[in-house]
């Protein structure tokens, strides 16, 4: 227990020591936020709740996948994760503080967005605002899980970057964040419903344009907290202290797993024909 | 089981094609200093960090501190300290912060405030790690290393690329712990660590231990012998020079001033010399007299010579 909370502890203070990182998460989203807001409030083409659902995904992906899926990498490139290994830990507490350490470097942009929605675009305040709260943090979790998996399963830094890009661009694109699902044909919708970001986009929108709650729309919640639990999971099996180490055989087997996640939620959809 | 802080049988490690430790064995007592010495790519990192508990052995019998380091790792880990041959920290966590963080992995620390003063990081503490010298970076690694007042510490190249002054630094800390019981287990390529430090040396090439013993009996056993010099005020050209006793093999100087015999009794052979010079009327200047070095038995016994 002691080995969480100093390590949860000393990945903040690294986190909130690194310009990029207050960079990524706060100063581009809110950046963002501000120009698709303006942009919106211009043209009249929707609400302003549409803006924050699409800055939010786009926030979640990016501190997800960059965030988790890059520094894995680079720790274990530069020998770090090695001086661990030698310590008597498991790689759970390095996986969960920096779980955490990505809720707290996002979270506060979220709130930081609703304000400047409320004050400056007038966006009414959430009734339902825990609800709101509570169903970004578990996108940014499930998000980050993955981007946790991506960190262990790449060989460099640089196999890192493009497997997180291309995660990041077809989310982004799948999730309907950024084109609107109403546009994709029946096939490519059937495909949106093994994308995670399609269950935070659908629920934001819920939630935040439709007032619903966390529970109305709990199909999506658990899809995202499954998401978490079985990227966790996997993150440990797969985790590597060290660049050396090659992926086992059984290890392979358990990427095979990391569809799971993917695949179940879709599958329920199909199934139930939702 | 005895007593001792480290068995290994029969160990064996390949990477693929490549046989990086074949075979060997070796035992290490508490509170014993112990060296593997050897070249580049001997094989021992590869044999350090399997009784570490972070390479998998690919077979034999090891033991360190009575477990088993395949098995029961966390216990293991626990109980030792390593210093790695290469590491890292963050560049933005500072020098105190890492103590901190790496004692609470631990059932027992020693304090991060005794271990500043210990490794001379006081003035240091809140500086990043990416600020310090290379010196200061190994001091820390040591530091890390004995956080949890480890019963069994391995030092894996503990000097290597430091400057004299840190390296000296470090010598007297390793001699500090040793005098305090603590068992170590360091590698080096440096003779005279091996030498100064230890109290047994196994020396290590090509993944087989080729000699090992306290520094004095690899000097014996090599079967490398001391040498007697003299250097005379004269020449001591076109001189009947008698066999001198004990001596093996002599060379004279250009000069013929400076005269070196090799011998396995050199103060029988030296005291013939001064008996000879003494009768001959001839003055001596100097007198040296070398024992044979760690180095020149891994000479006799690997044909080659280590890196400095
Ligand atoms: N992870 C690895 N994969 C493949 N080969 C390796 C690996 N680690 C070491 N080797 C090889 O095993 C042999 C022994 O390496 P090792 O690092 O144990 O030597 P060493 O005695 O510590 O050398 P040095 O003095 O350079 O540190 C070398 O030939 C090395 O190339
Ligand atoms: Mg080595």
């Amino acid at each position: 227990m002691k080995a969480y909370l100093s390590l949860i502890r000393i990945d903040l203070k690294l986190a909130f020591r690194q310009k990029v990182v207050i960079f990524f998460n706060l100063l581009m989203p809110l950046a963002l936020f501000m120009i698709f807001a303006e942009i919106n409030r211009t043209e009249r083409s929707g609400g302003i709740g549409d803006v924050v659902t699409m800055v939010s995904v786009i926030g979640i992906l990016g501190t997800g996948l960059f965030g988790a899926g890059m520094r894995a990498a680079q720790e274990r490139e530069a020998n770090v994760l090695r001086r661990y290994k030698v310590a008597p830990i498991t790689p759970l507490p390095l996986l969960v503080a920096s779980m955490v350490t990505g809720l707290a470097v996002y979270m506060p942009f979220v709130v930081l967005m609703l304000t400047v929605a409320h004050v400056r675009y007038g966006m009414n305040v959430p009734s339902n605002l825990v609800s709101v709260l509570v169903f970004i943090a578990l996108g940014v979790t499930a998000i980050r899980s993955i981007g946790l998996i991506v960190g262990a399963v790449v060989n460099s830094t640089q196999e890192s970057g493009i497997l997180v890009q291309v995660l990041y661009m077809s989310m982004l694109f799948l999730s309907g964040a950024t084109f609107p699902t109403q546009m994709f044909p029946a096939w490519l919708l059937k495909v949106s419903r093994f994308v995670p970001a399609a269950y935070i986009v659908n629920g934001l929108q819920s939630i935040l344009l439709r007032h619903e709650t966390l529970w109305t729309n709990w199909p999506g919640a658990a899809a995202l907290l499954l998401t978490t639990a079985v990227g966790l999971l996997l993150s440990v099996k797969l985790f590597r202290w060290e660049k050396e180490e090659k992926l086992r055989p059984a290890a392979k087997l358990w990427l095979l797993a990391v569809l799971l996640p993917f695949a179940l939620p879709g599958l329920w959809h199909l199934y139930t024909g939702a | 089981m005895s007593s001792a802080a480290i068995e290994v049988r029969g160990l064996r490690k390949s990477y693929g094609e490549v046989e990086a430790v074949r075979g060997i064995d070796f035992e290490v007592a508490a509170g014993e200093v112990f060296a593997l010495l050897g070249p580049n790519g001997a094989g021992k990192t590869t044999t350090v960090e399997i009784l570490e508990g972070i390479r998998q052995r690919t077979s034999g019998d090891v033991r360190v501190l009575g477990f088993d380091p395949d098995r029961q790792k966390m216990q293991l880990k626990d109980r030792i300290g390593v210093c790695l041959q290469s590491t890292n920290f963050p560049d933005k966590m500072r020098v105190r912060e890492a103590l901190d963080l790496f004692g609470s992995f631990y059932s027992q620390t020693r304090g991060t405030a005794a271990l500043l003063g210990r490794l001379q990081l006081e003035e240091k503490r809140d500086a990043f790690y990416g600020t310090l010298s290379g010196g200061q970076k190994q001091r820390l690694a040591i530091a890390l290393a004995l956080v949890n007042n480890p019963a069994l510490l391995f030092l894996d190249e503990p000097t290597s690329g430091l400057d004299p002054q840190v390296r000296l630094e470090i010598h007297a800390l390793i001699a500090q712990l040793r005098a305090e019981g603590c068992t170590i287990l360091l590698t080096t390529h440096y003779i005279e660590e091996a030498e100064r430090l230890c109290d047994r040396v196994a020396i290590i090439d090509e993944g087989r231990i080729v000699a090992l013993g306290t520094p004095r009996e690899l000097q014996k056993a090599g079967e490398a012998e001391s040498s007697v010099t003299i250097l005379c005020d004269q020449t001591l050209i076109g001189r009947n020079l008698p066999a001198w006793p004990g001596a093996t093999k002599t060379e004279l100087s250009d000069d013929g001033r400076r005269l070196t015999a090799h011998s396995a009794h050199p103060a029988r052979t030296l005291a013939g010399m001064l008996n000879w010079l003494e009768v001959s009327r001839i003055g001596l200047e100097d007198v040296r007299l070398s024992r044979p070095t760690l180095e020149d038995v891994f000479i006799a016994m690997t044909g080659k010579r280590l890196r400095e």
